[in-house]
């Protein structure tokens, strides 16, 4: 028993063309218990699931639903390459269709209900839309989000300034995991309404949060999201998701239920309403339900309630797809699919191919003229970021590995500025004395590089700079004489100015050396 | 018994480090950087941190068998229970886990099940820490060699007669058990068990109404079928090892499930990297398990059409999750099979295939209810 005594949510999985089974599954739920969808807190979908989330919350006719999408399909089948064929442009389709079908007050039942997954391009996040301003950034997010990069183009969409890819890339099953989210996903699996394959096996995999067992079924079903199926195939896919919706409810003792007490009186409002608005679209169904409803309760658990149930797919859903379905019967088309015809085609392809590409890519550009500029500049700002991540990478990379030799080399610097300073240490007494006991230090390692690994000229140049600096800085500075100087005891005449100089320069010369 | 059950195997204690030595370099190449980022020592030390979240008694240890073969043994007792004890044993329960699983995923139930009576839990043979031995292709062998394992194992432990209970594959080697060895089962515990159901024949369809259906419902083209045959070559999990450094990654991406399940005791990747490196070692079990199915999950040997061999006094209770994908149809028909005998199934709300992860505190009292009734 699923329960309604707290708000509960429905997410939609995203699934591409299989996107048929959510509207088989969204009918049967608004026809058999449509107080689950009407006070359903939050309706949530990605990618294909985004536009039934969409199409149930508006209350769109489902039936014109399932018509477009299988009409997408039957566009993207007409050539040879299906749907990767250049001409096929599936957004500006998608669009049109959303475009003609949602109501003009779209955005008043679709805010703060419906819940539209997206990923993020920037960071590869997941976002839930769920505010809208306009019917056209509704639009607008159903298409970010069944936006699949490079199946549906290279540049993606925008929504309120940030550009958006397939929702199913990040989170395919929004909000799955609270405790009362129905989830529909048309692989069989562990979601709440998905088909039962008859298969026993124990391998799973889930994908961004969609479980998919590991069966044939489901091997062949995710072949078929990007590359859709026979038309006939679809429709037999709707009522699937049809039997498995309606199954789920009876499950739960959901069906012939009007819902939580408490929710009646909105409810019979909201009932009312929704008939208006669908009027057209299921005004004929009124008996048949009631003769399903008989059927469903008489046959349940014998073992032919499946398929009873599945004669009473919704009358206009039904026709609906059986129109979409038939129309593919026309004289020329039947005539191209004949062996020889195919044939041909596909060996004309190296030939016709270029010239279509063509043409549908002077189209495209036509098309793309008005967001031309926001779109160069965004791949320019994409390549220039790339650009200094790499070198960013590079730098770093570069600078890691030279960092022991430069470690070195800043140590022989600040040795070869003590001459200098030493020379004039009347003048800046104080100073030298702050970097005294550092330069001391630096001396003292230096010895130890020296004995360890200086080659026999550089050892005798720092030899004579040792000397050097302490024979001239112990006279005016006291802290040095505290220093460890047994090494260091030559006499002063020994060294002169332009000896230091002398050293001063070889030490240079024996830095490049090195 | 449960003296004699705490006694007998003491001599086998020592052995729990020497073993997970000897697996980890028994190879001449030990020597060369490892493709799979994982060994024995990974999955113990994983295993030790999932191990450390018990509050009861723990005893773990390596059981030898009488062909060398070990078996990883977890024994959890609760004092006060032991003290009580003299007044009337309890029946120990012994938990079998599923397929790539291991001991460490009773993590959320150890602890409650053995507040009241001593609870066994070990890795199957070929599974998690114990021995991966070499299995047979041939589906009755390969079961044999399972059963084979047990029966040894509890030899050597020292129980007189066990609740048992078992999950997914390992709920199909209960029943094999149970069937060979009914002596030793009091009341058997299935939990989502595997290879129940026999494979459908869909040529065999006779009713119109079926039929019509069948032709319409996609059935699998050429190609997807060649793909399977070709996945079918290989062990269930070979991607997981194929995939080297990945593997663990691999894990978390597509069974994100396990580390939510756990995700209250354990917030980093614990649970996900227990299963990769239970699943990454040289395959075994897998090995006996592939020669057990058929067709991408399919039991050779269904076990419906043996569950008339169980003795009709022994009882049986069969647990499924709700939301899982394994059918309970399954157990409805074993139900019907067994009409004289005791047979129960019952359904747990909002639990997948891992009914007692999902919803341990449901699952446990519904085990401890069935224990107390058997014993």
């Amino acid at each position: 028993m699923f329960p309604l005594d707290s708000p509960w949510n429905i997410s939609f999985a995203g699934c591409g063309f299989l996107g048929i089974y959510h509207i088989g599954v969204a009918s049967c739920l608004v026809e058999r218990a449509p107080f689950l969808v009407q006070n359903a807190k939050h309706i949530y979908g990605a990618s294909a699931g985004a536009l039934t989330a969409t199409a149930l919350v508006t209350g769109v006719c489902l039936g014109d639903a399932g018509a477009s999408i299988i009409e997408v399909a039957k566009e993207a089948r007409k050539r040879f390459l299906g749907p990767m064929h250049p001409s096929f442009n599936l957004v500006k389709i998608v669009r049109h269709m959303l475009r003609r079908t949602l109501p003009a007050d779209c955005i008043d039942l679709a805010n703060g209900r419906l819940g539209i997954s997206l990923t993020r391009v920037s960071d590869g996040e997941n976002v839930l839309v769920s505010l809208f301003n306009s019917k056209e950034e509704l639009v607008q997010a159903c298409v970010c989000s069944a936006f699949i990069p490079v199946y549906c183009g290279l540049i993606p969409p925008t929504l309120q300034g940030v550009r958006y890819v397939d929702g199913g890339i990040s989170d395919n099953l929004p909000q799955y995991e609270l405790k009362n989210t129905i989830t529909v996903s048309p692989f069989s699996g562990e979601s709440d309404i998905c088909p039962t394959d008859t298969s026993t096996n124990i391998h799973e995999v889930r994908f961004t949060n969609t479980s998919i067992q590991f069966t044939l079924t489901n091997l062949y079903r995710v072949s078929r999201a990007l590359f859709p199926p026979d038309p006939m195939v679809m429709k037999a896919m709707c009522k699937q998701g049809y039997k498995d919706a309606l199954h789920f409810l009876e499950k739960n003792g959901l069906l012939n239920m009007n819902g939580p007490l408490r929710d009646r009186p909105r409810l019979a409002n909201e009932e009312e309403s929704e008939a208006g608005d669908e009027e057209e679209c299921e005004n004929s169904e009124s008996e048949d339900k009631l003769q399903a409803k008989e059927k469903a309760v008489i046959t349940y658990e014998s073992p032919t309630f499946d398929e009873h149930i599945i004669e009473y797919l919704p009358p206009t859903l039904h026709k609906a797809l059986l129109e979409a379905c038939m129309e593919r019967r026309s004289l020329a088309q039947s005539l191209g699919n004949l062996l020889p015809f195919r044939m041909a085609s596909a060996m004309m392809l190296p030939y016709t191919l270029p010239l279509e590409s063509a043409l549908s890519l002077s189209v495209r550009l036509l098309e793309w003229l008005p967001d031309i500029q926001e779109d160069v500049g965004w791949i320019r700002e994409q390549s220039i970021k790339i650009l200094h991540r790499i070198l960013n990478h590079a730098s770093r990379n570069f600078s890691q590995r030279v960092s022991a030799r430069l470690f070195c080399k800043v140590e022989l610097h600040n040795y070869q500025s003590l001459p200098s300073r030493a020379s004039s240490t009347s003048l800046f007494p104080n100073w030298v004395n702050g970097s005294g006991s550092k330069v001391q230090d630096v001396i003292v390692r230096l010895d130890q590089y020296k004995k360890q690994l200086l080659s026999g000229v550089l050892c005798i140049n720092m030899d004579l700079q040792g000397s050097f600096k302490t024979g001239c800085a112990s006279p005016d500075n006291s802290r040095m004489s505290s220093l460890p100087q047994q090494d260091f005891n030559v006499p002063k005449g020994f060294l002169t100015d332009p000896r230091a100089g002398k050293s001063g320069q070889t030490l240079t010369r024996s830095k490049s050396f090195w | 018994m449960d003296p004699a059950a705490t006694t007998a195997p003491l001599q086998n204690d020592c052995e729990t480090e020497l073993e997970s030595k000897k697996l980890g370099s028994n190879s001449v190449w030990s020597w060369w950087p490892s493709w799979r980022p994982t060994s024995m020592s990974l999955l113990k030390t994983t295993e030790s941190k999932i191990l450390a979240c018990i509050q009861n008694d723990l005893w773990a240890r390596f059981v030898t068998l009488p062909n060398q073969d070990k078996i990883w043994t977890l024994t959890l007792t609760n004092k006060v229970v032991r003290k009580s004890a003299e007044q009337g044993p309890k029946t120990p329960l012994v938990m079998v886990h599923g397929f790539g699983g291991g001991v460490g995923l009773w993590i959320r139930n150890l602890d409650a099940l053995s507040r009241s009576r001593p609870v066994y839990a070990f890795d199957l043979l070929g599974f998690g820490r114990s021995s991966r031995p070499y299995f047979p292709s041939d589906a009755i062998k390969a079961e044999e060699q399972f059963v084979d394992s047990i029966e040894q194992w509890r030899k050597s432990v020292g129980l007189e007669s066990m609740i048992l209970l078992g999950h997914s594959l390992g709920g199909y080697l209960a029943t094999s058990y149970a069937i060979q060895y009914p002596s030793r089962v009091s009341h058997l515990i299935l939990v989502d068990p595997w290879g129940f159901p026999e494979r459908p024949q869909a040529q065999t369809q006779t009713q119109d109404g079926q039929s019509s259906e069948m032709a319409k419902r996609p059935s699998p083209p050429r190609w997807v079928k060649a793909i399977a045959a070709v996945f079918s070559l290989f062990n269930p999990l070979a991607v997981i090892r194929a995939a080297g450094p990945w593997g663990p990654g691999l894990v978390n991406r597509f069974r994100p499930d396990f580390k939510r399940k756990f995700e209250d005791l354990f917030d980093d990747d614990t649970m996900t990297q227990y299963i990769y490196h239970c699943n990454a070692q040289t395959p075994s079990g897998e090995v006996g398990f592939r020669a057990m199915s058929e067709s991408l999950g399919w039991a050779k040997r269904p076990m419906l059409q043996r569950v008339s061999l169980l003795p009709p006094s022994m009882p049986v209770t069969m647990l499924y999750g709700a939301r899982s994908w394994v059918s309970s149809s399954s157990g409805d028909l074993m139900a019907e099979l067994r009409k004289e005998a005791h047979t129960k199934v019952m359904l747990i709300d909002d639990a997948s295939h891992h009914v007692y992860a999902d919803q341990p505190e449901e699952f446990n009292k519904v085990v401890n209810d069935i224990c107390k009734s058997a014993d």
